[in-house]
């Protein structure tokens, strides 16, 4: 049975496997490469999307599991091309290197701050500790989305 | 003529790169697929060591979807550093776990991963020989029984048995130090284990045959190491191999040899059709060319003043089943052991050392991390001998101008005296905090010494007609800003353009010149000394023009903010886009070529056998500092401040640096603290993903502060040096000095993971022994330093 689910905004049908990792079949099936695999195990968070708004691995999702539902990816963040706040922050604080991990945290971060409109510096490090970071040791990270929040 | 100041091209220039990274629309290798293309697995040794008895896929070869399939009879040849000693399969013999057999195309992964299922494979173990000490045992059994038989591609090296690779280094008489009646001997021992790079791209190529010549495109910081080895291991000119790099997501040394590309290449021929391969995250961890793991013995004879009179070291570099890049890294010892200090006699060898485990590899400041530990570590414990405080002994015995190198390298110029006060300032300004909360506190400075790896580069500038300017070379974007920042910002302020109309081309083997590839500093050095070459002739060339143009001579011009105009006041002039259409129509488009090779600092001669590099061209000097708590209960170490005072020869763009000063000093952390790799009874690496092997987070780091050293004296390009790869470089030397200063213990090993905290302060560590590390320097050679081969 073909799964249903909503992709930034557009109707989209998959005919994978229910069981399917949801981020291959946004990779593989819709070509949204924004989302990377890169541990597939739940523990690095390149791969966070929005299910129902809500920041998930799509490495550990079933693709089943997006039946319904509205999925979030990173592509749906910058309407019409135009940077969201954190992204524009982002690249302000020159906080980009190989920038493999950034689809990921500009998810996570996007929604955490819209949760969060007035974090402190440790609840943002502690909103990143599922989004690993190989390159930059964070702090440029952290500097931006507090930025973001005006503190 | 009119030159570019070094300061026009200081910017801080945001890199161009980022939106596309931040939106998710960058295409790293990973990204990439066309219709039709197969996708390949391939099948690995699940043993050490064993003998190739049967590889029999003629079942596999019949499944749904399989379209090829590649053995060991496809691919003949040999490649390697130093020796060619490693064949792209396994021929006769396992030396791994995780050594490839043989590589499958099919329609779909799952497909492909069945048909290496219905491989009949039969291998009959042999003794497997899992670390050095093993490997140096008298009667080990051979990693390679056909040593002799290789072929050597650089004489010098003392080879035989399970010692890949032996370089020494020898100068003054050490034993008349040693011997001396006024001096003392400290001795040190240290080990360290392997680091993974964790690169959040996985190695992935996707490999065409076209037109009798393949092309990959590959997540590579060496595309042409990837277009010659391709070539070498499958026995085809290397003309016939096209190499094309997208963005990298990330390689820190991971990326700097020859991986999975043959095995695409190779299917991509047998199927005719295009080919995909991406490392599965665990073949990843099991075939990581790690940092390798290390053991080290080093002796100093010091006077009561805390002269350094002679100094002697052994160090072992398990280089896993082939040889590698752990040959041309046995050269590194004599500069970085052998660095940071003044000392009057020395003599220093390093061996690459074979075991039955996964072939190790580069990774950023390569061995000087633990080097660099050991060294500094040994100064701590000689300072401490001699009841002197170990800053103190640093001012005194840090290389300074005219001091001598381990190799007879003399130093120019006093960079880390300056740079020590510099650092004093800055803990000075922020004294530590020490509540009284049971937890033992301690702090360390520390200095390291790393270099340029300069080389061979190419670059090409083409200057288009509306003022834009082409960059051609064979760099590689892997994240670190040079491509995005560095190089632009060089050919920008060359040419009076923004570095926005500087246009990079993205690394293509059939559009620009050999390069040595991306690493040991070297980009914005080396490539960017090209670029400006390039961009020198260019501008050459649109000033001739100009001043036809302006009928005035080109030494009266100025070639600025889009214009050349009349150097004065209200000077008539031209747009650059005028003068470039100008040109174009006179004399055809107008190109410049630049090109920049290795300067070759020699050292004195008979000083250094084996070695690939006789002396730094760029030497680059780092003084770190770092104050840490540690919970006795626990074991646990916590870092409560950082800091870094780097010489960047000049700073191109700080923010840039400051980027890859955070990131660097983090991949430290994580190494000195709980970056922990280790290998099973039969040889297999434990450490399978990102839940048992823990890379730093948020939440365990701390903003490092820096300051920037510039001045000190370089051979790049407007006085710049590499910046990205040394700030790893005394980061574990500086947490476990600042441990032992907090612990009182004597800190020998790397990481420190809360255990082995916890065992050093009850007492329960036991001192390092190493048997198989001869307690006389010379015993420890294969032959006598200088003696011929
Ligand atoms: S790939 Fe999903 S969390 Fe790492
Ligand atoms: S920028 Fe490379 S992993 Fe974060």
């Amino acid at each position: 049975m073909p799964i249903d689910m909503i992709v930034n905004g557009e109707a989209k049908q998959s005919a994978a496997d229910p069981m399917t990792p949801l981020v291959d079949v946004l990779r593989d099936e819709f070509h949204l490469t924004g989302a990377k695999p890169v541990c597939r195990e739940g523990f690095c968070g390149a791969c966070t999307v929005l299910v129902d708004g809500e920041p998930r691995a799509a490495c550990l999702t079933p693709a089943g599991l997006a039946q319904g539902r509205e999925i979030g990816t990173v592509e749906g963040l910058s309407a019409g091309g135009r940077l969201n706040p954190v992204q524009a922050s982002l690249v302000e604080h020159d906080a980009v290197q190989c920038g493999m991990c950034f689809p990921g945290m500009v998810v996570t971060l996007t929604h955490f701050l819209a949760q969060t409109p007035r974090p402190s510096r440790d609840q943002v490090r502690a909103a990143l500790t599922g989004n690993a970071c190989r390159c930059t040791g964070y702090e440029r990270i952290v500097a931006a989305a507090l930025d973001v929040a005006g503190a | 003529m009119s030159i570019t100041t070094p300061v026009d091209a200081v910017m801080e220039f945001r890199r161009r790169d980022a939106g596309d990274k931040l939106t998710g629309r960058t295409r790293y290798t990973i990204d990439r697929g066309a219709p039709g293309m197969l996708h390949a697995a391939v099948l690995r040794a699940e043993v050490a060591s064993g003998r190739l008895v049967k590889l029999d896929t003629s079942k596999a070869a019949a499944l749904p979807g399989v379209r090829a399939i590649a053995t060991a009879a496809d691919a003949p040849g040999r490649v390697g550093i130093g020796i060619a000693d490693h064949a792209l399969f396994a021929q006769d013999r396992v030396r791994y776990v995780g050594e490839p057999l043989a590589a499958v195309a099919a329609d779909t992964l799952e497909q492909a991963q069945a048909a290496l299922e219905a491989i009949e494979v039969e291998i009959a173990p042999l003794p497997a020989v899992l670390t050095m000490q093993d490997a140096l045992a008298p009667n080990a059994p051979l990693i390679h029984p056909e040593w002799q038989d290789y072929e050597v591609l650089l004489e010098g090296g003392a080879r035989a048995g399970n010692v890949a690779w032996e370089a020494t280094a020898v100068r003054g008489d050490v034993d008349a130090a040693f011997a001396r009646p006024d001096v003392r001997i400290v001795e040190s021992t240290f080990r360290v284990g392997r680091q993974n790079h964790m690169a959040f791209e996985p190695r992935a190529a996707v490999a065409r045959y076209e037109e009798g010549r393949f092309h990959i495109e590959t997540s590579t910081q060496v595309p042409w190491t990837v277009r010659n080895a391709t070539a070498g291991f499958l026995g085809v000119p290397a003309s016939q191999v096209r190499v094309t790099v997208p963005p990298v997501g990330g390689a820190f040394g991971l990326k700097f040899d020859i991986a999975i590309e043959p095995f695409a290449a190779l299917l991509a021929k047998l199927s005719g059709r295009s080919v995909r391969l991406v490392n599965s995250r665990e073949e990843e961890m099991l075939t990581c060319l790690f940092r390798e793991n290390a053991e080290i013995r080093i002796r100093s004879a010091v006077t009561p003043e805390g002269e350094i009179a002679g100094r002697e070291a052994v160090v072992l570099m398990d280089c896993g089943a082939y040889g590698g890049e752990q040959i041309f890294l046995t050269t590194m010892t004599a500069h970085t052991l052998g660095g940071n200090y003044r000392v009057g006699a020395s003599r220093l060898v390093s061996r690459a050392i074979y075991t039955n485990t996964a072939p190790n590899g580069a990774f950023r400041a390569c061995n000087g991390v633990y080097n660099t530990f050991a060294l500094e570590r040994h100064t701590d414990e000689i300072a401490a001998a001699l009841g002197m405080d170990p800053l103190e002994f640093r001012r005194r015995n840090v290389l300074g101008d005219g001091d001598l190198g381990a190799t007879g390298q003399k130093f120019e110029a006093e960079v880390l005296r300056p740079m020590l006060e510099r650092m004093e300032a800055l803990r000075a300004a922020a004294p530590p905090r020490r509540p009284d909360d049971g937890r033992l506190y301690g702090r360390a400075t520390t200095v390291g010494t790393w270099f340029v790896f300069t080389g061979p580069s190419a670059a090409t500038v083409n200057m288009n007609a509306d003022a834009s300017a082409t960059l051609v070379t064979s760099g590689v974007e892997i994240g670190s800003g040079s491509m995005m920042q560095g190089l632009p910002q060089i050919v920008a302020a060359t040419l009076g353009i923004r570095p926005e109309d500087v246009v990079v081309r993205q690394a293509d083997t059939d559009a620009a010149g050999y390069d040595v590839g991306v690493g040991g500093g070297r980009q914005t050095v080396s490539l960017g000394a090209a670029s400006l070459q390039a961009a020198q002739e260019v501008r050459g060339k649109l000033l001739a023009v100009a001043a036809r143009m302006l009928d005035a001579s080109p030494g009266d011009l100025v070639m600025q903010d889009g214009r050349i105009e009349i150097a004065g006041p209200n000077g008539a002039g031209f747009s650059i886009a005028e003068v470039a259409a100008r040109a174009q129509a006179l004399n055809g488009p107008v190109a410049g070529t630049g090109a920049s090779a290795r300067k070759g600092v020699p050292s004195l001669p008979g000083c250094a056998v084996g070695h690939f590099i006789d002396a730094l061209d760029i030497p680059v000097f780092a003084v770190h500092d770092c104050e840490v708590a540690v919970d006795p209960e626990t074991g646990h170490v916590e870092v409560l401040a950082y800091r870094v005072v780097q010489d960047v020869g000049r700073a191109l763009n700080r923010s840039a640096i400051g980027g890859q000063i955070q990131g660097g000093v983090v991949q430290g952390l994580g190494y000195a603290l709980h970056e922990e790799v280790s290998i099973d009874a039969d040889g297999r690496i434990r450490q399978n993903g990102f839940e048992t092997y823990r890379v730093p987070l948020a939440s365990d780091v701390v903003p490092v502060e820096v300051e920037l050293y510039e001045g000190a004296p370089s051979l790049g390009p407007f006085g710049i040096k590499g910046a990205g790869e040394v700030p790893i470089l005394n980061v574990g030397a500086s947490v476990a000095c600042a441990v032992a200063n907090a612990t009182g213990a004597r800190v020998q090993e790397l990481p420190l993971t809360p255990p082995r905290v916890l065992a050093l302060l009850l007492g329960r560590q036991p001192e390092l022994a190493f048997p198989h590390i001869l307690p006389a320097w010379d015993d420890n050679l294969l032959r006598p330093h200088g003696a011929q081969p």
